[in-house]
């Protein structure tokens, strides 16, 4: 504020600043749908630099010092935690977590016990999974690419193969997106495939969740990437490939037993493919799941037990 | 790259085999380029843009199929959920419910379909859609019809 001279300088700079603003408004009304979808896959990539999507093995204690600061249950629970579990892979939040999780956790299940009736049970499996889409209307084009990816990474991770792979080249490839969104894609059409194909069992619970049909419900909330799972997602997969799974659920809720804190968890048991009743009573041995997810609002991580 | 031309191949077989199951859509790849394809789509009936023959462009993405491909109406249309001056168009399937288990085949369909049920609440073209919020169908349609006739059908000689 020394001298007038700059005044008018400075009032040019203004204007200038003003048409620069003025432009980006007026770019505003040729800002398109694909902009801002484009902004979003750039905000993604960004995010993608920053985490893969599917981290490394960490001890338990990594998600202590998380909430070193945090709240007094979250911490008394993850020491409940750490009796059983030994070790967490965190997986990248951007919606598909659960699957992404399931994906990782199965594979390695199956690349470190070679359990090759497990293999030969899941194709199975998978095959009238298949059967499921071609009879609900799907053509097979749109599906198969998906299939027969997921069958390559599940034949590769039995070892004594040409095409056998590591445990590095296992976490390599779920960090790589053509391969670890094409197998999140397979589950994203095997779990809409199930739930459509049960709708009347199905369809209660999705009133429950969103207010919409089972097909409106498959089309915004299972098949689209991104889109978060819940446990309607959960029991489909489950109930589709017979593989259960357990998720443990960390979260402020006390919950409390005889005065102590424990850590709750549900246990998502496949329901016999005929057994339409679908009446989850203890049937089977008990449950002993060997995929382990951990649970907090909003995303799904693995767990490794001790 | 490689995943998206397979698939884009397939689709341009399933096209080929169509053709003549589905009379109302026309979709042809670019000769040089299966990432742009071109439809020529007929308006549907009982509706102001009966008659007409429309026409959309279609951009694939590398990431197709994972990725929706971009579609934008090149013939004027007086429509709600499409951009008068663009051609772009609003509809759920090319953004956020995007999934692989639709084709270029059938995001032609679901455009027809938004043809005959156009969503006035989630307007592109205000003009159109507030038209239709009000009450006023006479004057949408007469408007839409308009527009088919001066831009969808063929000039007479």
């Amino acid at each position: 504020m020394q001298n007038h001279d700059e005044i008018p300088v400075e009032s040019e700079s203004e204007s200038t600043a003003f048409n620069v603003e003025y432009e980006a408004v007026d770019d505003w009304s040729n800002y398109k749908d694909s902009d801002v979808m484009q902004q979003q896959s750039a905000i993604f990539e960004q995010d993608a630099a920053k985490f893969p999507f599917v981290g490394d093995k960490e001890p338990l204690s990594s998600l202590e010092a998380e909430y070193k600061s945090g709240s007094p249950i979250l911490l008394e629970k993850i020491k409940v935690l750490s009796e059983k579990y030994g070790a967490i892979r965190r997986t990248r939040g951007d919606g598909n977590c659960f699957f992404r999780s399931f994906m990782f956790s199965y594979l390695e299940h199956i690349l470190e016990s070679q359990d090759h009736a497990e293999v030969e049970r899941v194709k199975a499996n998978v095959e009238k999974c298949r059967k499921t889409l071609q009879d609900l209307g799907y053509a097979d084009f749109t599906f198969e690419d998906f299939f027969s990816l997921f069958i390559e990474q599940l034949e590769s991770v039995l070892q004594g193969n040409e095409d056998s792979i590591s445990h590095d080249e296992l976490v390599a490839r779920s960090r790589d997106q053509c391969v670890s969104d094409y197998v999140v894609m397979f589950f994203r059409f095997v779990t809409s495939g199930e739930i459509k194909k049960r709708s009347e069992f199905f369809e209660p619970f999705i009133l429950g969740l969103s207010n919409t049909t089972v097909e409106q419900f498959c089309k915004t909330s299972v098949e689209p990437m991104g889109e978060e799972s819940d446990h309607v997602h959960i029991t489909a997969l489950c109930d589709a490939l017979g593989v259960p799974i357990r998720v443990v659920y960390l979260d402020r809720s006390s919950c409390d037993k005889d005065g102590g804190v424990s850590v709750n968890h549900h246990d998502f048991v496949p329901t016999p493919a005929d057994g339409a009743t679908a009446s989850t009573s203890e049937t089977g041995p008990e449950p002993n799941p060997f995929i382990v997810l951990l649970y907090r609002p909003g995303h799904y991580d693995i767990l490794y037990k001790k | 790259m490689q995943a998206s031309r397979a698939r884009l191949f397939k689709e341009y077989k399933e096209v080929q085999r169509e053709k003549v199951a589905d009379p109302d859509i026309q979709l042809v790849c670019d000769d040089s380029n299966i990432f742009k394809w071109t439809a020529l789509i007929k308006g549907p009936s009982e509706t102001p843009y009966e008659g007409g023959v429309f026409q959309l462009a279609f951009s694939v993405p590398e990431q197709y199929p994972l990725q929706p491909p971009q579609v934008r109406f090149l013939t004027k249309i007086f429509h709600p959920n499409v951009h008068f001056k663009t051609g772009e168009i609003c509809l759920d399937i090319l953004k956020n419910a995007w999934s692989p288990a639709w084709t270029l085949q059938s995001v032609c369909r679901a455009i027809i379909a938004l043809m005959a049920h156009p969503e006035p609440d989630s307007p592109l073209n205000c003009d159109s859609g507030n038209l239709l919020r009000s009450g006023d169908v006479r004057g949408f349609q007469s408007m839409a019809k308009m527009y088919t006739r001066l831009a969808a059908m063929p000039k007479k000689g």
